[in-house]
């Protein structure tokens, strides 16, 4: 099988939280001041006609100012969300770090969420038995293992969570944002792993807003703005393109 | 729907581990704290026993105190499982919206974590079988067969309520008072036959009786609880109920829990961006 996703004329819809009644007292509320049904719907579109091809073994960045719908678009390839429009083919397993605290609970163990965070991604425990040492070894905190996580700081639950999702084998990787809470140390190690697991043909998509580590990493970008597609090439070109873009903006405010 | 179940299954040492966290985050790890889970049903039969015995004997009703507990526990089973499913969803946002994984897995193990207890609670209700002497038949043979049935109506019921808590967070409040007038309508503290078989209510005659077995799917398994572990109030030793009344109350239950099954997957793609 060959592995790889592709995303054609994606579109992923939101609609506003506070349009729509959140409990059985708002409901009755709005039925009694007879409003309910002429509020607006008003909706927004986080990923709009998002089309690409990513093939197996390739490593994408994609980039894009806040709210753009980069952590969308990865939801998306997990499945955690269904596209409004459109469809999204995955093909491989998908293995993945979506931003802080992946499904980590904070009541429990270093070690007990490492077979709840497994077993999330569908592990079978003798997998996670098997690769229990090496995960804690790559995370460096075998004095905190039996501690519970809510004692973590935020780096070390970062690392606990890199260490199980790189531990995988998963044919596609998506890493989002998560490495900037690391200490420099881990963060190079980090590095060094997706660089290794790369040279594994494992897929890999990428969301960073730290530009030095997507140039290094990716040989490929996508630029999105408000969920849009605006570039999609040589990760070099995008990333001038996109910081150029940033910057002219800055100057617009400036003259404002 | 079929996907969905198998689906469910490839994930089912998930479910163990998540039936265990709930297990350990309740007891917190220790052994004693298993034996905890045994505290609670030996003061329910106490309590029961010292009232109903000793402050208001109930005569009419033989060995009061197994009567009620046959329907006490399965009922504190039901009512405790569902309250808490109720959040298993809205409450694992940040399991939801981090990582795939089949989400009936939620309430499928809060209610099984619960299971578990109830399961222990039988200890303690043989117990009290066995020192008030009541005749163990064979009937009892029927008992993993009426649990089986009282944990699919409990699933299925809160494969629905944890749906509906997404969307209207205060499930949860209105379920309690639901709960309450659900507990009363359910013969757990009385005998069915104490009912009329007939009533006027509001100008019409109803059976009353009928309509509460029919409506009210606890009550036919409350009542099979209490035919195979207790017999019945005017003292016919346990028994294995009428099996067309079992075969009614286990295709109610199923068809709750097809139901159930049926709106969680309908709605589960919405809940990563709800809660
Ligand atoms: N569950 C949700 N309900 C409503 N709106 C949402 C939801 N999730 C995301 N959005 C909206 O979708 C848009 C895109 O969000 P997204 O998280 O994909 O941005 P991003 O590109 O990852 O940004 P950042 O760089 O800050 O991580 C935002 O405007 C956000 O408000
Ligand atoms: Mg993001």
């Amino acid at each position: 099988m060959t592995t790889g996703l592709s995303f054609s004329h994606v579109s992923k819809r939101f609609t506003v939280q506070h349009d729509r009644a959140r409990s059985f007292q708002d409901l009755m509320l709005r039925m009694l001041q007879r409003q309910g049904r002429h509020l607006p719907r008003e909706s927004y579109w986080a990923v709009n006609d998002l089309s690409f091809d990513i093939k197996g073994g390739e490593t994408v960045a994609i980039v894009g100012n806040n709210g753009s719908g980069k952590s969308t678009s990865l939801k998306l390839m997990t499945r955690i969300l269904t596209p409004t429009r459109g469809t999204v083919d995955v093909r491989g397993r998908v293995s993945g770090l979506l931003e802080l605290g992946a499904g980590f609970h904070p009541e429990l163990s270093g070690r007990d969420n490492v077979y709840l965070n497994g077993a999330l991604m569908g592990l079978k425990k003798r997998d996670i038995e098997r690769r229990f040492d090496e995960i804690v070894a790559f995370s460096e905190l075998e004095r905190f293992i039996d501690v519970q996580l809510k004692f973590y700081s935020s780096g070390m639950a970062m690392r606990l969570a890199f260490s199980i999702a790189v531990s995988v084998d998963a044919d596609i990787l998506l890493v989002d944002e998560v490495l900037a809470v690391g200490d420099p140390a881990f963060q190079v190690k980090c590095l060094h792993k997706i660089h290794e697991i790369m040279q594994e043909g494992v897929t890999i998509v990428f969301v960073s807003h730290d530009l030095d580590a997507v140039q290094s990493l990716c040989q490929r970008a996508v630029w999105l703005d408000r969920g849009r597609m605006m570039m999609d090439g040589e990760c070099g070109e995008v990333l001038d393109a996109y910081v150029a873009s940033a910057q002219e903006e800055d100057q617009d405010v400036q003259i404002l | 729907m079929l996907t969905r179940i198998r689906e469910v299954y490839a994930y089912r040492e998930l479910l163990g581990i998540l039936v265990m966290r709930d297990l350990k985050l309740r007891y917190k790890n220790s052994v004693l704290g298993f034996l905890w889970s045994l505290v609670n049903p030996m003061l329910l039969m106490l309590v029961f026993t010292i009232v109903f015995t000793v402050m208001i004997p109930n005569l009419s009703v033989p060995k009061f105190p197994v009567f009620v507990m046959c329907g006490v526990l399965p009922w504190n089973f039901f009512s405790t499982a569902v309250t808490s499913s109720i959040l298993s969803v809205s409450h694992n946002g940040h399991l939801i919206k981090k990582v795939y994984f089949p989400l009936e897995v939620l309430p499928l193990s809060t209610v099984l974590a619960n299971f578990v207890n109830f399961c222990l609670a039988f200890i303690v209700l043989f117990g009290m079988i066995l020192v008030f002497g009541v005749p163990i038949t064979p009937a009892v043979s029927l008992l993993p067969v009426v649990m089986l049935i009282h944990l699919m109506f409990t699933v299925g019921i809160s494969l629905l309520l944890s749906t509906l808590n997404v969307f209207y967070r205060d499930t949860g409040v209105i379920m309690e008072v639901l709960l309450q007038a659900w507990f009363f309508l359910t013969p757990v503290f009385y005998p069915m036959e104490m009912l009329p078989e007939w009533a006027h209510i509001a100008g019409l005659l109803l059976p009353v009786r009928r309509l509460l077995y029919m409506l009210n799917p606890m009550a036919s398994i409350v009542a099979s609880y209490r035919s195979i572990l207790y017999g019945s109030t005017v003292g016919t030793a346990a028994h294995i109920p009428a099996w067309d009344f079992t075969l009614r109350t286990a295709l109610t239950s199923a068809a709750f829990l097809a139901f159930g099954l049926w709106v969680f997957g309908r709605f589960r793609q919405r809940f990563a961006e709800e809660v």
